[in-house]
């Protein structure tokens, strides 16, 4: 899976991409083919790259390397059409030479600023010198371009009439005679040129995607330093200290609200979240997935501490998406979507993320579905999220609950705006069978109708 | 040598026409050759793409700027491809337009070539900036067709309005066009403490109280403004309007109250039509804008596209007397 797939899955992961401050559509292009990555070794490879681009960043910041990195960066042009044009023997135009003979300058300064940096032994940039000299005959220098006198002799007296002739307002037949000459000339240069560059097509292309790979590279590190994002390390379980999902920080900072990251460890098998409304427990699902998508597409990942257990690939049923168009009732959609899940989980390790299963439907069902659902996944070695509000599911398995409500927690008045102040969202080991009780009590904070809330806990305490 | 020496004065030009086949291209050509001629370092590009070498409305010839040794220009890949001036490539944008990305050259040899560019004022400046950048000393923007946004002031400091038959052949008609867009263009401006107050406004619509400080009215476009229950005269009779001034703006002003005074951002903010602009003036109202556009000519193509020929000589007298500026015949000047 590439990253421009995953985006579409997971909106927090959107969030991560759309903040990446790419400086050229080259490097864009570069991040959305960014594979997910299973390989271990690959991975660690990746995140030494990363580390080793924060470093620089952080070291040259404000200074002339770096300045000038991106200076080129924002500079390149993504030239695949024209590369594979050259790729293709179809004769490049003055505007396509000008291109390459800009990119073969480009890739050189950037090379020495990358050398600077002392990023030149995980960012090798090729030699175009070459290719430069080849669209430079006059030895000018400039990345300035133009079919230069200098590659056919018989341009020079063409263009030396011309001149003279438009000068003094000369016949304009001839002056149209001397035009088709000098295209003709021209064309047969940019064909030869053309040519020549062909053997270097590689070299180009390599030149291109390593510039749009550092693009794509200074990006992650600026936003791995601004985020204050963390090095995972690999481990055979998943953990994370201060887990922060950015998309909702940002949202509850510009909202003055509080933001509090969690701390969370899941192993294999199921570990199931029990907690109040209101608790985040989807928030939490959504976070740890999207900070696997992140870890394993290379990134650093949002946490001050990090383990992740490689998986294949992040499968969830999270349930905000509306299957309406598509005919389903909810209940159709979610458990069609969760038996997928469970095939998936047959042949692959997986991290699954489930909320609230079978909440859609009677409880009586409700509840023996997600037993099945845990008890199945229970088996596999894929690691598992699963939210719920069934209490006395009486299954096997690790459970964790959200603190929740906690009444004092907070020095100002409970109201329905200030609500979000008095919840815990930190996590606890929870060994019985029972989900708290806190609907009714919200509902009242939530300034909800008192006769339904009246009724509904007469109703209870039968 | 007409208004060629004022013409120097200024960083940037436009050339817009209040039709198509006004003769912009001629008067461009004319410029182009004068400035020459004086060893000025110019810069040239064009907004949008209007350059099809066959006019393909009217199917006539359309002229291609002739561009001289030292020029720097602005266009598209695919009409940079067809020009006949010799040219080095000094820059090609990321930027895509119908026709290629925008490249600038430098002309070695001189000769023909069409002009293209951006369709957004924004990039327009852009292009202006970069020409500014290759050190040119005045930079001059061919106008398309039913573009009037890039004489902005905003944009260039300075225009010349190409007026002609293509916008009537009815010489009274044509007079009184020409006159309505050129009364427009030199509005009355503000003074210059309440255009540093009033510039900064993004967006709405404004009152002006006496001591020259505006008040938002609370309405988001002029268009919704026979909707408003607001008070549009609470801060007193002078009103801001960031965006477009329309007809129905005028109107309902008209209607409100006499005297008011209406302030838009420049000449290219008016989508008015005379009809509503004399209801608007006859109720005592009076438009001003924050910035005046500096209108260096008036010039004037006699032939139309259809073929009609206008008497050059009695309507360029008709034209400067109306106007109170001098007209030129493109046809003749560039002779």
């Amino acid at each position: 899976m590439k990253i421009k797939e995953l985006i579409k899955q997971d909106a927090g992961f959107q969030h991560v991409v759309d903040s990446m401050e790419l400086m050229s559509s080259a490097g864009r292009r570069k991040m959305l083919d960014a594979e997910f990555l299973t390989d271990a070794e690959k991975l660690r490879d990746e995140w030494c790259k990363l580390e080793q681009a924060i470093q620089a960043v952080k070291e040259f910041k404000y200074k002339k390397p770096y300045i000038e990195l991106r200076h080129c960066l924002m500079q390149l042009h993504d030239l695949q059409g024209t590369l594979s044009n050259l790729a293709n023997h179809t004769p490049l135009n003055e505007v396509e030479l000008f291109e390459i003979k800009n990119l073969s300058q480009l890739s050189q300064t950037a090379k020495e600023a990358i050398a600077d940096l002392g990023l030149t032994a995980m960012l090798p940039m090729p030699d175009t010198r070459e290719v430069f000299a080849l669209l430079d005959p006059d030895n000018t220098g400039i990345a300035n371009f133009y079919i230069y006198d200098s590659y056919d002799s018989r341009l020079a007296p063409v263009r030396r009439e011309l001149q003279a002739l438009q000068t003094s307002d000369g016949d304009p037949m001839r002056i149209s005679e001397l035009l088709a000459q000098q295209n003709e000339i021209q064309n047969e240069v940019c064909v030869r040129l053309s040519d020549q560059l062909n053997r270097w097509t590689d070299l180009l292309v390599t030149t291109m995607e390593q510039m749009a790979y550092a693009d794509y590279l200074v990006a992650k590190a600026e936003l791995a330093i601004s985020w204050r994002l963390t090095h995972p390390e690999t481990g055979d379980h998943i953990e994370y200290k201060e887990l922060t999902n950015h998309r909702l920080k940002e949202r509850n900072e510009k909202a003055n609200l509080r933001y509090q990251p969690v701390d969370v460890a899941l192993y294999d098998g199921v570990t199931l979240i029990t907690g109040a409304n209101m608790a985040g427990k989807t928030v939490l699902l959504k976070s740890v997935g999207t900070a696997q998508l992140m870890a394993q597409c290379g990134m650093y990942v949002p946490a001050s501490m990090a383990v992740v257990k490689l998986v294949e690939g992040v499968v969830s049923s999270i349930g905000d998406e509306q299957d309406e168009m598509n005919g389903l009732s909810s209940y159709a959609a979610e458990i069609i979507k969760i038996s997928n899940i469970l095939n998936t989980c047959r042949e692959h390790n997986m991290l699954v993320l489930i909320d609230e299963p079978a909440r859609t439907t009677n409880p009586v069902e409700g509840k023996a579905l997600v037993q099945a659902i845990i008890k199945i996944l229970n088996s596999k070695s894929s690691t598992t999220l699963v939210t719920t509000h069934y209490s006395g599911l009486g299954s096997e398995c690790r459970r964790l609950r959200v603190k929740g409500f906690v009444e004092g927690l907070a020095d100002v008045p409970l109201t329905p705006q200030s609500i979000n102040r008095f919840i815990d969202y930190s996590l606890t080991e929870d060994q019985s069978d029972n989900v708290p009780h806190e609907a009714l009590r919200i509902a009242a904070i939530l300034n909800c109708d008192s006769e339904m809330i009246t009724l509904a806990q007469k109703n209870v305490n039968l | 040598m007409p208004f060629i020496s004022n013409i120097l004065q200024h960083r940037s030009l436009s050339i817009v026409g209040l039709e198509k086949n006004t003769g912009k291209t001629v008067c461009l050509n004319y410029i182009l050759r004068r400035l020459n001629a004086l060893g000025v370092h110019v810069g040239v590009t064009s907004i949008g793409v209007d350059g099809e070498q066959v006019d393909s409305v009217f199917a006539t010839a359309k002229p291609e700027v002739t561009l001289y040794e030292g020029t720097h220009f602005i266009t598209s890949e695919q009409h940079y491809l067809k020009r006949q001036a010799v040219s080095v490539l000094e820059a090609v944008d990321s930027r895509r337009t119908a026709l290629g990305p925008l490249v600038t050259a430098r002309v070695l040899v001189r000769g023909k070539a069409l002009l293209s560019g951006a369709a957004t004022t924004g990039v327009l400046r852009s292009q202006i900036e970069q020409l500014d950048s290759m050190g040119v000393d005045i930079a001059i923007v061919d106008g398309a067709l039913s573009r009037l946004s890039l004489a902005s002031p905003t944009v260039t400091e300075a225009m010349i309005l190409a007026t002609g038959a293509a916008v009537s052949a009815n010489v009274k008609q044509l007079v009184a066009k020409t006159k309505f867009l050129h009364n427009l263009i030199l509005l009355d401006e503000v003074d210059s403490a309440l255009r540093d107050r009033l510039s900064v406004i993004p967006s709405g619509l404004w009152g002006v109280d006496d001591e020259g400080r505006p008040h938002d009215l609370g309405i988001a476009s002029v268009f919704l403004i026979d909707r408003a229950s607001t008070d549009l005269l609470h801060y007193g009779h002078t009103l801001f309007a960031s965006g477009a001034v329309s007809d129905r703006l005028l109107r309902v002003l008209a209607a409100k109250g006499k005297g008011i005074t209406l302030i838009a951002r420049d000449f290219t903010k008016l989508f008015i039509t005379p009809e509503a602009y004399v209801e608007f003036t006859r109720r005592g109202g009076r438009l001003m804008v924050l910035q005046r556009s500096k209108l260096l000519a008036v010039t004037l193509n006699p032939t139309s596209p259809q073929g009609f020929l206008l008497d050059s000589h009695s309507t360029c007298e008709i034209l400067s007397e109306a106007l109170q500026t001098p007209v030129y015949d493109v046809m003749k000047i560039e002779k």
